[in-house]
C-alpha cells in the first residue's frame, strides 16, 4: 500500500526535479509577468517616441532648408511627416514584431 | 541675509575629478562615478566569483541572477544569435543601472542625466546595430525601410518615414533616460529646497512644516529606485530590440 | 553633429525651457560636456573587456557546471530507478518461477504416491486373491475327501441297520446303488 504511493511520488519528484533543470517554462510565465512587464515597457516609451520622431522629422526639415535656402517650407512640411513617423513608433512599439 | 534658493540644477554642474590629475586630463566628476560604477560592477563579479559554488551564496546569486536575467532577455528578444551580444548589452545594462543606483545616493553624480552620455550610449547603440544590419545583409538592409505588401505610389511617401523613425530611435532612446533621471533629480532638488526655505522662513514652524516634502522626497526615493532599474531595462531591451530588427530585418 | 545635436535637444526638452538655458547639461560651451563621453568610452571599452573576457564566462562556467551535476544527479537518481525497477521485476520473476516449480514437485510427489499407493493396493489383492482361491480349492478338496470317506461309512452303517431290523443281509449292489442316490440328493439338497 504505502510502498506503491512511496513509488509514486518518487516518479513525480523525479520529474518535477528534471523539468525544473531543463529551465522554467517560458510560455507560462510570460502570460502575466511578460504582459505586466511590458505594458509597463511601452508606457515609458509611448510619449518619448512620439516627440522623437517629430524631432528628427524637424531637424531633417530644417537642414534641408538650409540646404535649399528654403527656410522654412520643408521645414514645415516635415511637420506631418514626422507626425506619422511617430505614430509609425507608436505602432511598432505596441505591435512589436507584427508592425516590422 | 539671503535666504537659501533652490538650485536644482546645480547638481548636474561638471567639474574635474580625481585632483589635479583629474583636471590635467578633463576627468569629471560624471567619469568619477562612471568609474565607480564599473567598479562596483567588476567587484560584485569578483565578490560573487570568489566561492563558485555548487549552492551559490548572496552575492553570487546576484550575479548569477543578472546572468540569467539579461541572457534571457537577449535570447528571447534578439534569438540564439543573441547571445554574440549579450557581453555588449549586459555591459551597457549593468552601467546604466549601477549609474542610475550610484546617482540615487546623495553627493553622488548621477552621469545618466547627462544628455551628452546617454545620447553617446544611444548613438552607440544605433550605429552598432545599424552596422550588424548591414554586416549581416549587405545592402539588402536597406529594404527594411521598404514596407512590405503596399502599393508602389505610396513607397515614396513611406520610406522617408520610415525613414525618419528608424532615425528617431537613438532620439528616443537617449531622451527617455536622461529625462527620467533628470526630472527625479530636479524633483528631489526642489523638495528639499524647499525644506531649508520653509525652515528658514518660518522658524520652527517651517520646520515642522518641511515634514511634508521630507515625506514626498522619501516616497521619491522608493519611485526613483524603480525608475532606476526600470529605464536601465527598457535601455537594455531596446538594444535588444534593435538588434533584433539588425538580424531578422523584422 | 555637435550643432545638429544641440538644436535638437533644445527643440526636445520641455526641461530645458524651465531652466531657461541654464541646465549643465546643455552647456556644450564647457568643454567637459564632451570630455566625459571621451573618458566614458575610455571606461566602457574596459568594463567590456573585463565582462566579456573574464568576468561573463566565469559565471557561464559556474552556471553550466551546476547545470551539469544537476544533470548527472538526475540521471544517477533515474538510473537508480530503473534499476530498482528491473530488480523489482526480476524478483517477481524468480518469486513466480519458484512457487510454480514447488507446484510441480508437490503434484508430481502427490503422483508418485498414488501411483505407489495403488501399485500396492493391487499386489495385496491379487495375494489374497490368490490366497482366497487356494483356500477355496482346499475346502473343496477336504469336502470331497469328506464326502468320499462318508460313503463306506454309511453303507456299513446301512447294512448294519438293515440286519437288525430285517434281519437279512442286503444286496451289496443295492444298497450302493440306494447310498449313491441318497448322497446325490443330499448333495443337491
Amino acid at each position: 500500500m504505502s510502498e506503491g504511493r512511496d513509488k509514486a511520488a518518487f516518479e513525480q519528484r523525479l520529474k518535477a526535479a528534471e523539468q525544473a533543470a531543463e529551465g522554467p517554462k517560458r510560455d507560462a510565465a510570460e502570460s502575466d509577468a511578460g504582459s505586466a512587464r511590458r505594458a509597463i515597457e511601452l508606457a515609458m516609451r509611448l510619449g518619448v517616441e512620439m516627440v522623437a520622431a517629430m524631432v528628427i522629422a524637424v531637424v531633417i526639415g530644417w537642414g534641408l532648408d538650409k540646404l535649399f535656402h528654403t527656410t522654412p517650407w520643408l521645414m514645415i512640411l516635415m511637420v506631418p511627416v514626422g507626425m506619422v513617423a511617430g505614430l509609425r513608433n507608436l505602432l511598432r512599439a505596441s505591435g512589436d514584431k507584427t508592425g516590422g | 541675509m539671503a535666504g537659501p534658493t533652490i538650485d536644482a540644477l546645480g547638481q548636474f554642474t561638471l567639474t574635474t575629478g580625481l585632483g589635479g590629475l583629474g583636471r590635467a586630463v578633463n576627468f569629471t566628476n560624471s567619469n568619477e562615478a562612471m568609474l565607480g560604477a564599473a567598479v562596483v560592477v567588476v567587484l560584485v563579479f569578483a565578490l560573487g566569483l570568489r566561492s563558485r559554488a555548487l549552492v551559490p551564496g548572496r552575492t553570487q546569486s546576484l550575479v548569477e541572477l543578472l546572468y540569467e536575467f539579461v541572457r534571457n532577455m537577449c535570447v528571447d528578444t534578439i534569438g540564439e544569435e543573441g547571445l554574440r551580444f549579450f557581453p555588449l548589452v549586459f555591459t551597457i545594462f549593468s552601467f546604466i543601472l549601477l549609474g542610475n543606483l550610484i546617482g540615487l545616493f546623495p553627493y553622488f553624480f548621477a552621469f545618466t542625466s547627462h544628455i551628452a552620455v546617454t545620447l553617446t550610449l544611444a548613438l552607440f547603440v544605433f550605429v552598432f546595430s545599424t552596422g550588424v544590419g548591414f554586416y549581416t545583409h549587405g545592402f539588402k538592409f536597406l529594404k527594411f525601410f521598404v514596407p512590405s505588401g503596399v502599393p508602389s505610389w505610396l513607397l515614396p511617401l513611406l520610406v522617408p518615414i520610415e525613414i525618419i523613425s528608424y532615425l528617431s530611435r537613438p532620439v528616443s532612446l537617449s531622451v527617455r533616460l536622461f529625462a527620467n533621471m533628470t526630472a527625479g533629480h530636479v524633483m528631489w532638488e526642489v523638495f528639499a529646497g524647499f525644506m531649508l526655505l520653509l525652515t528658514a522662513s518660518f522658524g520652527v514652524l517651517g520646520a515642522f512644516a518641511s515634514v511634508v516634502p521630507l515625506g514626498l522626497n522619501v516616497a521619491l526615493a522608493a519611485l526613483e529606485l524603480l525608475v532606476a532599474g526600470l529605464q536601465a531595462y527598457v535601455f537594455a531591451i531596446l538594444t535588444c530590440l534593435y538588434l533584433h530588427d539588425a538580424v531578422h530585418m523584422h | 553633429m555637435r550643432r545638429v545635436s544641440t538644436a535638437l535637444l533644445l527643440a526636445l526638452a520641455p526641461s530645458a525651457a524651465l531652466a531657461e538655458g541654464t541646465m549643465p547639461q546643455m552647456d556644450f560651451a564647457n568643454p567637459l560636456t564632451l570630455d566625459q563621453v571621451g573618458w566614458m568610452a575610455v571606461i566602457l571599452v574596459v568594463l567590456y573587456l573585463l565582462l566579456s573576457r573574464w568576468g561573463l564566462p566565469e559565471i557561464g562556467k559556474v552556471l553550466e557546471h551546476r547545470a551539469g551535476v544537476i544533470a548527472k544527479d538526475l540521471a544517477a537518481a533515474r538510473a537508480a530507478k530503473v534499476e530498482a525497477d528491473q530488480a523489482v521485476a526480476q524478483l517477481n520473476a524468480t518469486i513466480a518461477q519458484a512457487r510454480a516449480a514447488a507446484q510441480a514437485e508437490v503434484a508430481k510427489a502427490v503422483a508418485d504416491a498414488k501411483a505407489d499407493a495403488a501399485a500396492k493396493a493391487a499386489a495385496l489383492a491379487s495375494q489374497l486373491e490368490a490366497k482366497l482361491a487356494e483356500s477355496e480349492a482346499r475346502i473343496d478338496a477336504a469336502r470331497a475327501a469328506a464326502l468320499a470317506a462318508i460313503k463306506p461309512v454309511a453303507a456299513e452303517a446301512a447294512s448294519s441297520i438293515l440286519l437288525k431290523l430285517t434281519g437279512s443281509q442286503p444286496a451289496e449292489d443295492k444298497l450302493a446303488q440306494r447310498l449313491d442316490d441318497a448322497l446325490a440328493a443330499r448333495k443337491a439338497a
